[in-house]
């Protein structure tokens, strides 16, 4: 075959094979949203917040991606099914109820579970109470609140007491969450208590 | 005015062939202004095209027997016209009729115009003339309606035309015609040229997925603005112009070089659904070999249709109505399927953004304010890429953590991008497809008649 016949296909053929080749060398075809992780595999949670914020934060990513793994989907999906304002299925509230309740056992196990002591601080700056009471409770030793009140052990109660189907209506509403939030570990702490005294007697 | 004759009857054509994708670059704004639907904007590309390719060659044969120059000057006039009434429709059912206008007067023009450029430079210049203008309207029809409707508005596009053609009806007027064309039974009539015009509506159609396609992949998917989308998409008509010196260089036989021409185009599409990133400059080398195979089909694949068959402009017409039903037939292939690409797009884009917002190094709180806004803004936009910012705009944050809620708003803004391009992937490859698919046209061996 002559040049006249072949100089022009070959031209083509090294362009586009050149243009593709280096597409492909910089990451051509790979160029997608980032793929949601598998929810089942355990992964480092870390928080900017402080306190009980960080505290709710850990548990609620660890819980989310607990109970992701549950349902069989992403912890992403999970998260805007709940958030698009919908009721939860029954389903989903005993996978989140769940799942909260693991991330406890999770942190309490790895020790990442404050105690309970450095969380009064935040706990009464956020709390309504008169002044006296507060002032009072502040001055109560880390060693007496850590040996009275033990943080997985409220926690679990306050999960197991809250009504969560509520909750995720209630989540655009600061102060409805609060209101519910409150009561359930303010009970909480006093059945901890309860507990420990009766064990102590 | 005499020397300027040819020229403004080159620029007549190659309006009319401009006007088959002028608006691409346009029809954002055309949604916004006249509050209609993405559908129905569709229309404003679409019926032009139809109506061109459906009335190009019952015009020919129509008015086979019409001095060429009324023909011309009538078309050119309508052309005018109805360019002027849709730079003032106030309604999407007016701008569209006045749409279908304009392409019966650029058919009438079409038609006239090869004849008079043939009287005034014979019949090979003068069809090359035809052809050429027409490749350069097309080329560059996106270009300057980009850079019209950011300098100034969509109706910029549709009024700059009219002084142009109101210059060339007298220019058409002022030519004086030709020998009436042959007639009775010495008179060869020549059947169409079938794989040429079939190579021409594949490639078309292929083209629209990288003119129209890219487009609205610059400005609705990566946000670009219609000016900066017409300078990108400008490669195109560059590239197009060095095909005739790499034919006139190499010299190959007329079927290598259409052939060659179809893989470039196929290849820079290919390119196109392989994009590493966002970024303008990886849209560059698809668009130059898109523009060279457009330079090395388009005209030639013409030629073959129209070369030494009777009657000429009936020919000429055969290649207008395929290129522009290509067009048609390109948008109806690809548009369902890109619209239902950015449909299925959204559920991963939405989960990414998710994960981002969830895994950020910010404040609980923080997240929960923008996880909020974003919430609002998305429900806002639904079925459109979303422009982010307003809600990082709306989201209270502690200096110490603008920087990283910076950071998070670049990341998302990448996610979407990212969306966006993979959404547009299929389309390119169907694009690159129609391509392979007018190459096979041009490759497969005609059928032997049996004697």
């Amino acid at each position: 075959m002559s040049l006249r016949i072949l100089a022009l296909p070959v031209i083509a053929l090294v362009l586009v094979g050149t243009m593709l080749g280096v597409q492909l060398a910089y990451g051509g075809g790979t160029f997608e949203p980032l793929e949601p992780a598998d929810p089942c595999v355990e992964r480092p949670i870390t928080s900017r917040s402080e306190g009980i914020d960080a505290l709710t934060e850990q548990l609620v990513l660890i819980g989310l991606d607990e109970a992701a793994c549950s349902l069989d989907t992403s912890r992403e999906a999970l998260t805007l099914d709940l958030a698009r304002g919908g009721p939860p299925t029954d389903a989903e509230v005993e996978a989140l109820q769940d799942g909260l309740l693991t991330a406890v056992d999770r942190m309490a196990a790895d020790g990442t579970l404050p105690p309970a002591s450095a969380l009064v601080d935040d706990a009464l700056d956020q709390a309504d109470l008169n002044e006296f009471l507060e002032t009072l409770i502040r001055a109560i030793p880390d060693s007496v609140i850590d040996s009275a009140l033990h943080t997985d052990d409220v926690l679990t109660r306050a999960i197991e007491d809250i009504d969560l189907r509520e909750l995720l209506a209630n989540v655009d509403d600061q102060q409805a969450l609060n209101e519910q939030i409150e009561p359930a570990v303010a009970q909480a702490v006093k059945d901890s208590l309860l507990d420990r005294l009766r064990s102590l007697v | 005015m005499r020397r300027a004759v040819a020229p403004l009857i080159a620029v007549a054509v190659a309006l009319v062939l401009a006007d088959s994708a002028i608006v691409t670059l346009a029809l954002p704004d055309i949604l916004f202004h006249l509050d209609t639907t993405v559908a129905q904007v569709a229309w404003v590309l679409l019926s032009f095209n139809l109506v061109l390719g459906l009335v190009a060659v019952p015009t020919a044969i129509g008015f086979r027997r019409a001095r060429p120059r009324v023909l011309a000057a009538v078309g050119i006039a309508v052309f005018a016209t109805s360019s002027a009434w849709c730079a003032v429709a106030r309604s999407i059912e007016v701008l569209i009729a006045a749409r279908c206008l304009q392409a019966v007067g650029g058919a009438l023009a079409l038609v006239g115009c090869l004849e008079l450029l043939v009287v005034l430079y014979g019949e090979r210049r003068g069809i090359a003339t035809w052809i050429s203008a027409g490749v350069v309207g097309t080329a560059t029809g996106p270009v300057a309606g980009g850079l019209l409707t950011q300098a100034f508005s969509w109706e910029a596009i549709f009024a700059v035309q009219v002084p142009f053609a109101v210059l060339a009806v007298p220019a058409a007027l002022a030519v004086r015609d030709g020998p009436p064309p042959a007639a009775g039974p010495a008179f060869a009539r020549h059947r169409p040229a079938v794989r040429p015009n079939l190579t021409l509506a594949l490639l078309s159609a292929a083209l629209t997925a990288a003119l129209f396609l890219l487009v609205l992949l610059l400005v609705d998917g990566w946000r670009h603005s219609p000016a900066t989308a017409a300078v990108a998409v400008s490669v195109v008509p560059v590239g197009a112009l060095a095909a005739r010196p790499l034919a006139r260089l190499l010299r190959p036989p007329a079927a290598v070089e259409v052939g060659a021409g179809c893989f470039l185009v196929a290849g820079g599409l290919g390119g196109l659904a392989l994009l590493p990133s966002a970024e303008l400059a990886w849209t560059v080398a698809p668009q130059a070999l898109i523009g060279l195979g457009l330079g090395l089909t388009v005209d030639q694949l013409t030629v073959q249709a129209v070369h030494l068959r009777q009657p000429r402009v009936e020919h000429a017409s055969w290649t207008i109505s395929a290129r522009h039903l290509g067009v048609v037939v390109g948008l109806a292939i690809l548009t369902p399927i890109f619209t239902a690409d950015l449909e299925d797009a959204q559920t991963p884009a939405e989960e990414a953004i998710t994960a981002l917002v969830l895994d950020a190094p910010l404040p609980a709180q923080t997240k929960v304010d923008l996880a909020r806004a974003l919430g609002e803004l998305l429900v806002d936009q639904q079925g459109q890429v979303p422009d982010l910012h307003a809600a990082f705009e709306a989201t209270p944050v502690d200096p110490a953590d603008q920087a990283a809620l910076a950071e998070l708003e670049a990341d998302l803004d990448d996610q979407l991008e990212r969306a966006a391009t993979h959404a547009f992937r299929d389309s390119f490859v169907v694009g690159a497809g129609l391509a392979l698919l007018a190459l096979l046209v041009v490759v497969v061996p005609p059928l032997r008649r049996r004697s």
